[in-house]
Order: structure tokens, then C-alpha cells, then sequence
């Protein structure tokens, strides 16, 4: 594996050159709030969080994205699609929010259905992460074989050490980035900040609060659709709010409709759609699949646990712990990850 | 804090055991130390779940409407706020009187508990909590803590008008001093005095944000409809897109749905996931209704009139 080293005091001199150079996503800071936006500069960026509000899954499928524009013209319709996706660099990202990104990829970018926009911008795109130097309360991405310093599904990772930056190139497009700012990308001393990173991997990894197990938990929910777990206080208690599946980097449901801009003219969008509302998935008959929270509760946590690992083997959960800390009425996947193993042991 | 914690118990297991009711609505430890989760209890001996203190900030007659036609009665613990809503849901003719059981707990405040969690030792297990008037003290197995209110409390709790229950049958702890606050108002008032368009600019900035996630709209005790505007697809009033133009419709319309009944119980406000001081919006709304109507907070007492929902023939208003 290459690598390179980045002195932290030329950082905003790279940002301002990405930033000309490709469309820059950031970390920003809006008032209390941290999350991803397009950014002109250095001076606009925030890097000083741990995780942010809301996850960069936004980069590769925004809440918001026209699929086209339509105007009827008398005898047919006209078609615009948009511009294909810009060269773009999404910065300081965390690790567990890029490993969220690989469990979108199959999603989108499976051989039955390709979805065109997102692999447009995902191609186009390189991921720069930024590994964590804390641990939250709430974090338990170690128990998907994730880290606060693990490169999966990054071009470049970032790790702080002291005044620098130790890179590590994990892809192709990575190296291109890397090799085109040369004069920034160094490689003297990569081998001492390499050791040091182990240690604060080896450091953050003992600071994790959170045991969770998933042992047995797949095998007991491939067996039990109507478990009578989901009769209990968590479906008592969801608001049935959509705070959880939007805050969530691997979640992506979405909902297609036309927006109309004029008699004759408008756009069709696709949006966030979440699986907490209850018009999800209604029927145009009126049949709803999930009419109670009940049912919208355990559909959450069986496509996290079960469904992605059924489709793409890979669990829907990157354990960043936004959701448990976001959740008004405190739900927390953890707990229920946890009563899960224990309900499979006493079966 | 431990007696109350006792009481709740003791009283909860009477009603249970008695038959008075059939469920318990009520505070339990959370997943985190400086959080509670709602807990429905629904025997005896499940009573131990229950707990109080700093951390309950949940409004939980907000679940009240959801067994309204279950077949026994439901107790609910509610702090003053809280308290509240449970009025205006009786006076909304949302629930019935002779179905709830509502246990009142005098409330010093709440504390937020991100700011409590980022002091604390990370997976230290709560032991204990007291009010110590100015502050609160949290002892945790990995050392005692102590937080004053005025920088670690819920922004609403600084200016509460009903730390006292207004309505309970069962009341548990000792009764609080009631305050007045001159400056209930104050954040209102300052931005009273923006002008038109630096008001907008404030109130874009915040609404662009908006995720559309519904939180405020779902934890409103208050927002009672079957089917909200806003989930109906024919005709689709809001899309589900986000723009500032769709936030700002839907922001103002829920703002004005809860006029003279929302009970300024601060929660839409606590949940949003984007910080949105949506408070603020009720809140001048709040202030107008004093200002033009005399009218107390909703909820403050029975029977008060929703300022919106009444006609008077001789009400002054020039247009009518």
C-alpha cells in the first residue's frame, strides 16, 4: 500500500485546490449542525467534528434529484435530462459514512439495475476520508468489521497525527489525485506516521462503550418474520418520525413523482422516502403492506439485519450511531440488536 | 430523586394491582446514561422499570391519543408541561376524562442530555440524582458529577411556568415554587425587532435545512389529525421534495395548525435532528395570544378557550 504525508498547514492550500479544480464537498458547520455541502474554499470547512448530523450519502444520492425534464409540445413529449455529474471530491468524510457508501454500490450499481445517476456521480467522484480521533458514545462500528481508522471504500484516507497528515492510496484514482498535487503529497516519513497510526487505531478501538453481537441475530430473523419481540415497547414507542432513516447513511429508499412546473411543463424528481411514513409503499388500491408502526419498526431493523445481507451480503448498518442518538424517543438498534441474540439463545 | 423514583413504583404497582388501570405510561433508564425512554408497563411486577429524575424530557401524553379506545384505563406520568397537553387533550374531546389516570410529578427542569453525555465518563451507568436548586447533581459509578441548570438545562425548562403539575390525580414529590419570567419572551422580542427581511433571511437560513422528517409534527401532543396534510397523496399539498419553498409551507402551516393549542411544551423544538428553533415560531404565536387575546399558555388550566377556535359577536376586530 502507498502512502503519503500532507503537513496540516498546507491542507487549505490543497481544499482551495480542489476546490477549483472539482466540485468540493466538505464537512460544514451551519450554526449547531454539521453536514455535507458543495464548498468554494478551505475557510469554509469543518473538520473539527466527530460525526456529522447527517450523513455524505447525499453525494451520491441527494434527497433531491431531478431524473429529468418533460414539456408537452401538442402531439409529444420532450425529454431533457439533466448534465451528466461534474468532477467531484467528496473531503473528510468518516470512515463508518464510507463504508455506508459500499453498501449503497450494490444497491445501484448491481448488474440488473444500474441506476445512471448515482454511478455517474460515484464514478466521478473521489472519496477522501478522514479516520476519527474519537470515539462517541453512540459508535460501534466495530462490530461490522469497521474502524475509526478504516480506509474501506475510500480513495484516500487521512489520519491526524501530530502537525501532519499520514494518506493512505488506496485506489488507482486515488493516486491520480494524489500524484496531480505532488508538490502537497509528500512522502517522507510515511513509515513512522504508518506506525503511529496503528497505535491510535489500536487506541480508538479499546474506547468503544457499546458491545453488540450480532451472533445468531440473522439466522433467528430468516426464521421468525412474526417474532413476538416486535409486539414490545419499541413499536409502543416510535412516533413514527422519519428522523432515523434520513440521518442514516445506509438507508435509501426513495420516492418518484412529477413535479409540475406549468400546464405543460415540469420535472420528475426522486426523493428520500422513508420507511417510518406511513404512506410507504401504500397501494394505489389502498392496501397498505405495513399499515401499523409495528410493522414499519420491524421492516427498519430487518432490512438493516437481514434483507441487505438476503440481497448483497453485507449488514445495513455501518454502526455510526446516528440514528440512537438522533431518535426522540430513544430506539437504539444496539438494544435491540442485543435483545435479538438473546432471544435466538433462549429459543 | 430516589423517594419520587420509590413513590412512582408504589403507586403505579397499586393502580396495576387494583385494576384501576391497565398500562402505565412511563419514564425507564435509556440506552445512555443521561437519557430516559418511554416505558408501557402493563403488570405488577414490571413496575421496576420506572424511573425519574433530570432526564425525562419526553412529553408523554403524547401517547395518550393512541388508547383512547383501548379497552382499560392508561396511567401516564407527566411533568408540568406535560401536564399541559393532557388538558388540552381533554378539551380537544381527544380523550376521556374517566380513561386516564394522570400521576404528577412536580418537575425542577430538565437537562440536555448531549451536553450531560459530553462530560461524563462514556458507558458509566447512572447511580443516583438530586436537585440542588441551582444545579443537579449525577452520580454515576465512574465519579459524581454536578451540572448547574442555567448552562446544562433544556432551553425551555429556564423559563417555566408550570413546574406543577396543572392537572393530576396522583401527585408524587413535594410541590415547586412557581416563577414568573419577564424575559419568557426575550428571543422572540429580539427577533421582533429584525426588520421584514432580515426576519426572512433568519427563517430561510433555518428552513433550508429541514430534512422533512416530521419529528416536530410526530411528537406534537397536540397534532391529533387521523391523516396530516402533509401524508396525503391526493392531492399532494406538499411534495416530498425539500426546497425552501416546500419547508416554509410546511413550518408555517404546522405552526398556525397548533395556534391557541399548541401547550409550549417545547418538544418539537428538543427532537428536530437539524437544530431548527422551531419554538421560536409558537412561541411568538404565544406572546401574540397574550398580547391581543389576554389568553394564558393553552392548557394552563381547564376549559380555556382556543384563542383561534372560539367566535365571539362582539369580538373587536375591525375586518370582521
Amino acid at each position: 500500500m502507498e502512502a503519503r504525508v500532507v503537513n496540516k498547514g498546507q491542507l487549505p492550500e490543497l481544499l482551495d485546490k480542489l476546490a477549483k479544480d472539482y466540485d468540493l464537498i466538505a464537512p460544514v458547520q451551519e450554526e449547531t449542525v454539521v453536514l455535507f455541502r458543495k464548498i468554494s474554499g478551505a475557510a469554509d470547512a469543518f473538520l473539527e467534528y466527530t460525526n456529522s448530523d447527517v450523513s455524505p450519502k447525499g453525494c451520491f444520492l441527494p434527497q433531491n434529484e431531478k431524473t429529468f425534464n418533460y414539456t408537452y409540445t401538442g402531439d409529444s413529449i420532450e425529454i431533457n435530462k439533466p448534465e451528466g455529474a461534474q468532477k467531484a471530491v467528496l473531503f473528510g468524510a468518516r470512515p463508518c459514512d464510507i463504508k455506508a457508501i459500499t453498501t449503497l454500490d450494490p444497491v445501484f450499481e448491481g448488474e440488473k439495475f444500474g441506476d445512471e445517476y448515482y454511478s455517474g456521480k460515484r464514478e466521478n467522484t473521489v472519496i477522501i476520508g478522514l479516520s476519527c480521533t474519537k470515539v462517541l458514545s453512540t459508535c460501534f462500528c466495530y462490530a461490522f468489521e469497521g474502524g475509526p481508522c478504516d480506509g474501506t471504500g475510500s480513495d484516500l484516507l487521512f489520519t491526524e497525527i501530530g502537525d501532519k497528515y499520514y494518506v493512505e492510496v488506496n485506489t488507482e484514482k486515488g493516486k491520480a489525485l494524489a500524484d496531480a498535487y505532488s508538490q502537497i503529497f509528500s512522502s517522507q516519513g510515511a513509515e513512522q506516521l504508518a506506525k503511529d497510526k496503528e497505535e491510535l487505531a489500536k487506541k480508538l478501538a479499546g474506547e468503544f462503550v457499546r458491545k453488540v453481537d450480532l451472533t445468531g441475530v440473522k439466522e433467528l430473523l430468516d426464521n421468525n418474520f412474526e417474532l413476538p419481540y416486535w409486539n414490545g415497547d419499541d413499536q409502543k414507542k416510535c412516533l413514527g418520525c422519519g428522523t432515523c432513516t434520513y440521518v442514516c447513511p445506509t438507508c435509501h429508499c426513495f420516492d418518484i413523482f412529477d413535479y409540475p412546473t406549468g400546464d405543460f411543463t415540469g420535472a420528475r424528481l426522486r426523493c428520500w422516502d422513508s420507511c417510518m411514513y406511513p404512506e410507504y409503499t401504500l397501494m394505489a388500491g389502498g392496501h397498505n403492506p405495513r399499515p401499523t408502526r409495528k410493522e414499519r419498526v420491524r421492516n427498519r431493523f430487518m432490512h438493516k439485519l437481514k434483507y441487505h445481507l438476503d440481497r448483497y451480503n453485507m449488514v445495513g448498518c455501518v454502526g455510526c450511531g446516528r440514528c440512537v442518538r438522533k431518535c426522540p424517543v430513544n430506539i437504539d438498534i444496539t438494544k435491540i440488536i442485543n435483545d435479538l441474540k438473546e432471544v435466538a439463545q433462549n429459543a | 430523586m430516589m423517594d419520587v423514583i420509590q413513590q412512582l413504583r408504589e403507586q403505579a404497582k397499586k393502580l396495576l394491582e387494583e385494576k384501576k388501570v391497565t398500562l402505565v405510561i412511563g419514564f425507564g433508564q435509556g440506552t445512555e446514561l443521561a437519557r430516559t425512554t418511554p416505558v408501557f408497563i402493563d403488570s405488577p411486577e414490571g413496575v421496576s422499570a420506572l424511573t425519574w429524575g433530570p432526564f425525562c424530557a419526553n412529553n408523554l401524553a403524547k401517547y395518550l391519543t393512541d388508547y383512547k379506545n383501548a379497552e382499560g384505563n392508561v396511567a401516564v406520568v407527566v411533568k408540568g408541561c406535560d401536564a399541559r397537553s393532557v388538558i388540552r387533550l381533554l378539551d380537544d374531546n381527544q380523550i376521556s376524562r374517566d380513561k386516564v389516570v394522570v400521576i404528577g410529578v412536580p418537575c425542577p427542569g430538565q437537562l440536555e442530555w448531549q451536553k450531560v453525555a459530553a462530560e461524563v465518563k462514556p458507558g458509566a451507568s447512572l447511580k443516583e440524582t438530586a436537585d440542588n436548586g441551582e444545579s443537579f447533581s449525577v452520580k454515576t459509578d465512574a465519579g459524581d458529577y454536578s451540572f448547574n441548570k442555567k448552562d446544562y438545562m433544556l432551553h425551555r425548562c429556564l423559563v417555566c411556568e408550570n413546574p406543577n403539575p396543572v392537572i393530576s390525580d396522583i401527585t408524587i414529590g413535594k410541590e415547586l415554587p412557581v416563577k414568573t419570567y419577564e424575559e419568557r419572551f426575550a428571543e422572540v422580542s429580539e427577533l421582533e425587532q429584525k426588520s421584514t427581511e432580515d426576519k426572512s433571511a433568519y427563517w430561510d437560513k433555518q428552513f433550508s435545512r429541514c430534512l422533512r422528517c416530521y419529528a416536530c409534527r410526530n411528537v406534537c401532543s397536540v397534532c391529533t389529525c387521523q391523516i396530516c396534510v402533509f401524508d396525503q397523496m391526493l392531492p399532494m399539498w406538499v411534495s416530498k421534495r425539500t426546497n425552501l419553498s416546500e419547508n416554509t409551507m410546511f413550518h408555517i402551516t404546522r405552526a398556525f395548525h397548533v395556534a391557541g393549542r399548541c401547550v409550549d411544551c417545547g418538544e418539537c423544538d428538543r427532537v428536530c435532528p437539524m437544530d431548527i428553533p422551531l419554538r421560536k415560531l409558537n412561541q411568538k404565536i404565544h406572546k401574540d395570544l397574550g398580547d391581543l387575546f389576554d389568553s394564558p399558555t393553552p392548557g394552563s388550566k381547564p376549559g380555556i378557550p382556543s384563542a383561534l377556535g372560539e367566535f365571539s359577536p362582539g369580538d373587536p376586530e375591525e375586518f370582521m
